[in-house]
């Protein structure tokens, strides 16, 4: 996997020094062998060990560097006494050795130092910034021992010859793909500060409020709590942060103070207001970047707030989001604004750069036979739930409750849009709802959230697993029945994935009054000129290379479900985030560029900070992960009350010291 | 709340080889605690959520590897527990000498020398060697006022900035990070916040230290004198801490105040207020003789409540005996609010304490302005804000901006109409289904467009509130003085009494001043004072003052012994910090033929049928156990009676103001003309208003005016105050003297305003 002179990354002991090229041994991990395209990396230090890429490299100036590294980057902790003075300690020590000044006992204190970091530090940083100095000071033994007799600088000392490049992560920062700095509103969390809180969150995500409430938090898969009991609720400690503010009336937190408008005639178009292209506007915002944002609909927020429904994502909430982003300066948005293919290209001729944030609101088919768009009866998932919440919301339109009131409704899908047509059409007065769906529960579940497969079940939603929509019936045109098949799994005698299988002579058929398919959803590609001929995706989604976001033609950028497809809120704040970077920079030089905290992400990501194997030390097991309170069924079914009521003050703060800050340093030495 | 694990109440676990039982919950360290196991801390402070900075108290648990933070793990069923072994102490023993890196070693000259918690655990640590060292910084020392920081001494353990953002809930102190450089930063000019030095109190080094204090004694030189804070309602613990003035004056001094910091609190005035004594008085036997002569005569005995439980009692055995009418103006209206509301809610005291309150998830406060009224319960309204995220509904005519960070919403209400806004919170508070047929009538057939029309809370207002209720539990409803002396006051507290008995609130009742609520239970008191009048620490024709300004001195209340009963109920001991040297109360009694030789005698004749025990003086308990249990005195018996219980009637007209109108209120750290004399708290009285106000009232910034409230002249200077909204202005008493004691109307009241020229002439 990767080509290493010597590595102790997690516990593997390679060590090819002096080995024939033929023999040297590879490391099993994806370590950062080339920092960019076209650079080599010389070294990689970091919390479970260090890697080697080169012979000629200076281990005691490394180690060093690691502790300068943990010095500068104590911002981020310096809350405890050990890793406060031990870090310094720490540096001072190496680097007294590496200047050519230290002695033996100095190496002695240098252990004694590091052991006192490890066993007592607050967060994983203190606790195992020492580890990889330790494994150069016993492998690259030789090196310190020179220094030390010779009383001589180490061969790099003083040199700049080299770049260091490091940055701060956790298992769980990684894990999102917005970054969010999560240890640092736990804890703003944990000490009742909860500006400071909110600032942490909007370093990387304005949507606090949102994701606060309806992330699907990938983040909690990679939680290190896990190892020991359960993983912390990050997702719900995000609210608080959010409601403090809101609570209290207080002006808005900036992540740092806006700057204000540059007026130097460059200008950004945003296409969408979704999670995607406000995100985008906000980080363009903060630099004082003109930003206009176009929304073909009425109302800002995207399908946050034309998708998600109210009961668990409340419009008073999500608004404060979005007026968060809409509050700057250099922001100004433009509803029933539809961009089409003749409008994108008087954008990207008038635009420095262009931002596709369009998402994806096509409802994709179920593939049955005869389905028909104009059957009556038959009703897209995206359209269905744009009239529920435009009305439920904002008062436009009508009530959904007028058609599906007292109706059998039948929605085929598996994934959160399903799941809200359900619910919503429970909310509406339907009669009878069901869900179809291929494959099983645990997938459901897999593909949504337990409380979310949980609630709908609570509320009446009938599911019926491991069928499929064969034919539709109509009568005149009008939806009267579906002639459905039932599938089983069945394992594959190689061992290979289980396989779905028709049942034969197991249809089965449903009469119903609403067929709402919510399998997927595609981008609208009409919207792109098609003399551009612009790269996709084989799924039909803009082409990018994932890094800088930008589509194959030079200054139109792409970010969220357009992009991706239909994904998650946090993974298009996330794609936005980084695209509002890049075009930060590409505005005034035409390239496309990274930021090193940038590169050292994406090496970080593949890498894979979380390890699911490992042993935690130094807590104590077994302390239950707080659950919040929810709505009874007899209190939310015919409503659209908020079903979370968030965690009580008391809950907060005990999850939030279940959090066992799991922050690492990692750096390249390029 | 519905609980989704269902656990037991208590969890059992082996410490040290003893088993201990502990609440479900309670941290590893609670459970050593609460059993007398010892387990060393730098950062741990009991009043506040573990901080975990020191890593101190770490702790061995078997099965489990690593070392395991105590004061935030929780005790779990079963776990064996070991605090101590070699392991442990070298760690703790590294530890100390991190701590001990550049700390100065100038301990010959530091504050803290002999009380400090570095010098404590370094030597129960035998760091007797340095091992470690690192690069020195620099590092200024910082003037706050009242409060000096020398960052060199600070060991960042934090305790400073979380009781200001969890006990007292002003955020004003915050770590700057930093690495081997952090420090603690004050977020905003100290003059803004509340001033109460708890940061310094809970300081465990000489990091935080009193300006004023600074150098002027060690701390092993100083006697404590427990003692209770006669200031305001709450009767915060507190110790004088004293000794000789100077190499040549014996006299002692109080050097500072200091608390068990540990569990209790002190706001600024009780920390900074403290020599108020009455220093010169002198046994003049002739001016005993005529005050014993006006005692004879005296129609009124008029007196001011800060004052004992005992000298309260000792008065009225006076009354009883010359046949005088007794008048405290402070506390009359309060009386007969507290009577309505005992007849209205058949108990003798409202349920809620401090404890509650903090522990409150939604709090409604009504006829108070909370932040100087009484920084107690505002700092007990933060700890609920932050540790419970309270929503907390703050109704006052007169919006505070100091409480932003825990008001979630403010209902402003026109000054005068408290009876219709209790109305429509009882409207909207009580549980119309637990509330018997005749109250519920009453409630419906509140003319609810009337009441929220002429109080100006609208029904969308309390339409919110009552969302705020919703799925939430735990509920504080605090009032405060502006409705003791209201014209309807009696029928203000049957509201308030119906929604405690017919809501899930419970109540909190602010008492006016000091001991109100003492002399409120011990006398019987009349509505104003008539004919001859002796003023004890009030005016009258024969003045006995403490101020040291009337016809016969008296002590101050740091020179007295006797109890004092707080706004929980509580019925606290205070001990005399400094010898008084003039003529007492209990003197004249004596010469008027009472039986007693000192007034602590009373303690235990206080009036039983009010819940006193009779319990002599020296046999009350003052100290708080190691885990926090309150000692102090005794707390009231609570009395409930079941009968009948009187109901509200609906509001008639409510009142309402034009023109001019002044709210009368001191500043924050002013209670009464003792905290105005004492050294640190010295300042001149503004009267402060809004920009709002300016205007209507033509008024400029820095304006001398006259004008008249309550009685009471006034020339003084008008200051806008940029944090104010609103047409009404504030207007303190603390600089008027005994005058201030003798004021026993309505806190609103509409006034003429005359100019007098500008500030500087």
């Amino acid at each position: 996997m990767a080509k290493v002179v010597f590595s102790t990354w997690r516990g593997e002991r390679i060590d090819n020094r002096g080995k024939a090229p033929e023999a040297w041994e590879e490391s099993a991990f994806k370590l950062p062998e080339n920092y960019d395209e076209g650079t080599p990396s010389k070294a990689f230090i970091g919390w479970d060990g260090v890697a080697i890429f080169r012979e000629d490299v200076d281990a005691v100036r490394l180690a060093t560097e690691y502790a300068a590294t943990y010095q500068e980057y104590s911002e981020a902790c310096g809350r405890c006494a050990p890793g406060r003075w031990g870090g310094r300690i720490l540096y001072d020590l190496l680097d007294k050795i590496a200047r050519g000044e230290g002695s033996f006992e100095d190496v002695e204190h240098l252990r004694e130092v590091s052991q006192t970091m490890m066993l007592t530090s607050k967060c994983e940083i203190g606790r195992t910034v020492p580890k990889p100095i330790l494994d150069l000071m016993e492998h690259y033994k030789e090196q310190f021992d020179a220094c030390i007799a010779e009383q001589k600088p180490s061969i790099h000392y003083g040199r700049e010859d080299l770049n260091y490049i490091a940055k701060v992560t956790a298992p769980c920062i990684d894990m999102c793909p917005s970054h969010v700095d999560i240890p640092a509103y736990i804890e703003g969390v944990r000490d009742m500060v909860f500006t400071e809180s909110l600032e942490a969150t909007r370093q990387t995500m304005p949507l606090a409020h949102t994701c606060g409430r309806v992330c699907p938090h990938p983040c909690e898969d990679a939680c290190r709590r896990a190892n020991l009991d359960e993983p912390i609720s990050i997702m719900e400690l995000k609210r608080l942060g959010a409601d403090y503010e809101t609570d209290h009336h207080l002006g808005f937190l900036h992540p740092k103070d806006p700057k204000p408008l540059r007026n130097d005639g460059k200008k950004v178009a945003i296409v969408g207001a979704g999670p995607a292209g406000l995100t985008a506007a906000y980080y363009l915002g903060l630099e004082g970047i003109k930003v206009d944002i176009f929304e073909e609909l009425p109302v800002l927020g995207g399908e946050v707030a034309v998708g998600v429904p109210e009961y668990r994502m409340p419009i008073e909430r999500y608004n404060k989001d979005i007026e968060l982003v809409t509050s700057l300066e250099a922001v100004d948005v433009y509803t029933n604004h539809r961009v089409d293919a003749e409008r994108l290209k008087e954008l990207d001729a008038e635009y420095d750069a262009v931002l596709l944030a369009f998402g994806t609101r096509l409802s994709k088919k179920v593939r049955a036979e005869n389905e028909r768009e104009d059957m009556e009866g038959y009703w897209g998932a995206i359209a269905m739930l744009d009239k529920v919440n435009l009305w439920n919301k904002y008062g436009i339109g009508e009530p959904a409750s007028k058609e599906l009131k007292d109706t059998t409704v039948v929605c085929v899908g598996g994934g959160f849009t399903s799941m809200d047509v359900v619910r919503c059409s429970v909310r509406e007065g339907a009669k009878k709802v069901i869900m179809l769906y291929r494959r099983d529960e645990k997938t459901i579940i897999r593909n949504t959230t337990y409380e979310e497969y949980h609630e709908a079940v609570e509320e009446g939603v009938e599911f019926i697993f491991h069928a499929a929509i064969e034919r539709i019936v109509d009568e005149n045109n009008k939806l009267k029945k579906l002639i459905c098949n039932r599938y089983e799994l069945v394992p594959d005698p190689d061992g290979g994935r289980p396989k779905l299988e028709k049942i034969e002579g197991a249809d089965f058929e449903i009469e119903c009054d609403w067929l709402i398919p919510a399998v997927s959803q595609a981008a609208d590609l009409s919207i792109l000129p098609e003399e551009w001929d612009l790269k996709l995706t084989s799924w039909n989604t803009l082409l990018t290379n994932g890094r800088d976001y930008m589509t194959s033609r030079p200054g139109l950028f792409a970010a969220g479900d357009c992009e991706y497809g239909p994904m998650t809120i946090v993974n298009a704040v996330g794609q936005a985030k980084r695209a509002a970077s890049v075009i930060s920079r590409y505005i005034y030089d035409g390239k496309v560029s990274l930021t090193d905290e940038e590169i050292m992400e994406d090496h970080l990501n593949k890498l894979k900070v979380y390890d699911k194997n490992e042993k935690v030390t130094g807590w104590m097991p077994g302390i239950p992960r707080q659950v919040s309170e929810k709505l009874t069924v007899e209190e939310r079914k015919t409503n659209n009350k908020e079903v979370n009521l968030g965690f009580t003050g008391e809950q907060a703060i005990a999850e939030a010291e279940r959090c066992m800050r799991c922050y690492y340093i990692s750096m390249v030495a390029v | 709340m519905s609980e989704v694990k269902k656990m037991s109440e208590t969890v059992t676990l082996t410490i040290d080889g003893k088993t201990v039982t502990t609440r479900q919950g309670n941290t590893i360290l609670q459970a050593a605690r609460e059993n007398g196991i010892y387990i060393p801390t730098m950062c741990y402070l009991s009043k506040v959520e573990p901080i975990g900075s020191c890593r101190m108290c770490v702790v061995e648990v078997e099965g489990v590897e690593g070392m395991i933070l105590s004061c935030q793990e929780k005790a779990v069923e079963g776990a064996v527990i070991r605090t101590s072994g070699e392991d442990l102490f070298r760690e703790r023993q590294n530890i100390m000498k991190l701590y001990d890196v550049n700390h100065p070693l100038e301990c010959g000259v530091c504050d803290k020398s002999g009380e400090c918690d570095l010098q404590n655990k370094t030597l129960e640590f035998a760091v007797d060697q340095q091992t470690f060292a690192a690069k020195d910084q620099h590092r200024p020392v910082k003037n706050w006022g009242f409060i000096s920081y020398d960052p060199a001494l600070c060991i960042m353990c934090e305790k400073c900035v979380r009781t200001c953002t969890e006990i007292i809930g002003d955020d004003a102190l915050a770590i700057e990070t930093g690495g081997y450089k952090s420090t603690i930063v004050n977020t905003r000019d100290l003059s803004d916040c509340a001033q109460c030095g708890e940061c310094m109190a809970v300081c465990p080094v000489g990091a935080l230290v009193s300006t004023d204090f600074k150098y002027t004694s060690n701390a092993w030189e100083l006697e404590k004198i427990p003692a209770s804070c006669t200031h305001c309602s709450a009767g915060c613990q507190l110790y004088y801490e004293v000794k000789h003035t100077s190499i040549d004056n014996t006299e002692p001094k109080i050097y500072r105040v200091t608390n068990e910091f540990e569990f209790s609190t002190l706001c600024g005035a009780g920390r900074f207020g403290y020599d108020f004594e009455n220093r010169e008085a002198k046994r003049d036997p002739e001016k005993l003789e005529a005050a014993v002569e006006a005692f004879r005569k005296a129609e009124t005995i008029r007196f001011a409540s800060t004052i004992s439980n005992e000298e309260a009692l000792l008065l009225r055995r006076i009354a009883e005996k010359t046949g005088a009418k007794l008048v405290c103006d402070e506390a009359r209206g309060f009386q007969r609010f507290m009577r309505a509301y005992r007849e209205a809610s058949g108990r003798n005291l409202p349920t809620a304490d401090l404890e509650w309150i903090r522990r409150s998830r939604v709090i409604v406060t009504l006829g108070t302005r909370l932040y100087d009224d009484a920084p107690m319960v505002k700092f007990a309204v933060a700890t609920a804000s932050r540790r419970e995220k309270a929503q907390v509904v703050y109704c006052h005519p007169i919006e505070d901006s100091r409480l932003q960070n825990q008001v979630t919403q403010f209902v402003k209400y026109e000054a005068g109409s408290e009876e219709g806004v209790a109305a429509l919170l009882a409207a909207t508070l009580i549980d119309k289904a637990k509330a018997p047929l005749e109250l519920d009538t009453l409630l419906n057939g509140l003319d609810i467009g009337y009441l929220s029309a002429e109080s100006n809370v609208s029904e969308e207002e309390l339409d919110r509130l009552k969302l705020t209720l919703w799925k939430r539990q735990r509920f504080t409803l605090i009032v405060g003085e502006d409705l003791y002396n209201h014209p309807h006051a009696e029928n203000i507290a049957r509201f308030l009494a119906a929604i405690e008995n017919y809501s899930d609130f419970k109540l909190f009742i602010i008492p006016p001043a000091s001991n109100t609520l003492g002399v409120s239970l011990i006398c019987d008191l009349a509505d104003e004072a008539k004919g001859y009048t002796v003023g004890v620490n009030t005016p009258g024709e024969f003045v006995l003052s403490a101020l040291g300004d009337g016809d016969l001195d008296l002590p101050a209340m740091n020179q007295q012994e006797g109890t004092l009963v707080n706004y929980e109920g509580r019925v606290v001991p205070t001990h005399p910090a400094l010898p008084y040297g003039g003529w007492e109360l209990a003197d004249i009694a004596r010469e008027l033929g009472l039986e007693l030789e000192h007034v602590i005698d009373l303690t235990p004749q206080l009036p039983k049928e009010e819940g006193f025990r009779a319990v002599a003086f020296d046999d009350l308990p003052d100290y708080f156990d190691a885990v926090g249990g309150e000692h102090r005195g005794y707390l009231l018996e609570r009395q409930e009676r079941g009968e009948a219980l009187r109901l509200p009637e609906e509001p008639e007209e409510l009142e309402s103001y034009d023109g001019t109108v002044l709210y009368r209120c001191n500043p924050g750290k002013q209670f009464s003309p003792f905290t105005a004399k004492t050294h640190q708290l010295k300042e001149e009285a503004f009267l402060l208003g809004s920009a709002q106000f300016a205007m209507a009232a033509r008024l400029e910034d820095g304006d001398r005016i006259r004008f008249v409230q309550d009685g009471i002249e006034y020339e003084r200077v008008f200051r806008i105050d940029t944090a104010m909204k609103g047409t009404v202005a504030v207007n303190p008493t603390f600089d008027r003297g005994l005058r201030s004691f003798a004021i026993s109307s309505y806190r609103f009241s509409p006034v003429k305003i005359e100019k007098a020229g500008k500030a500087d002439e």
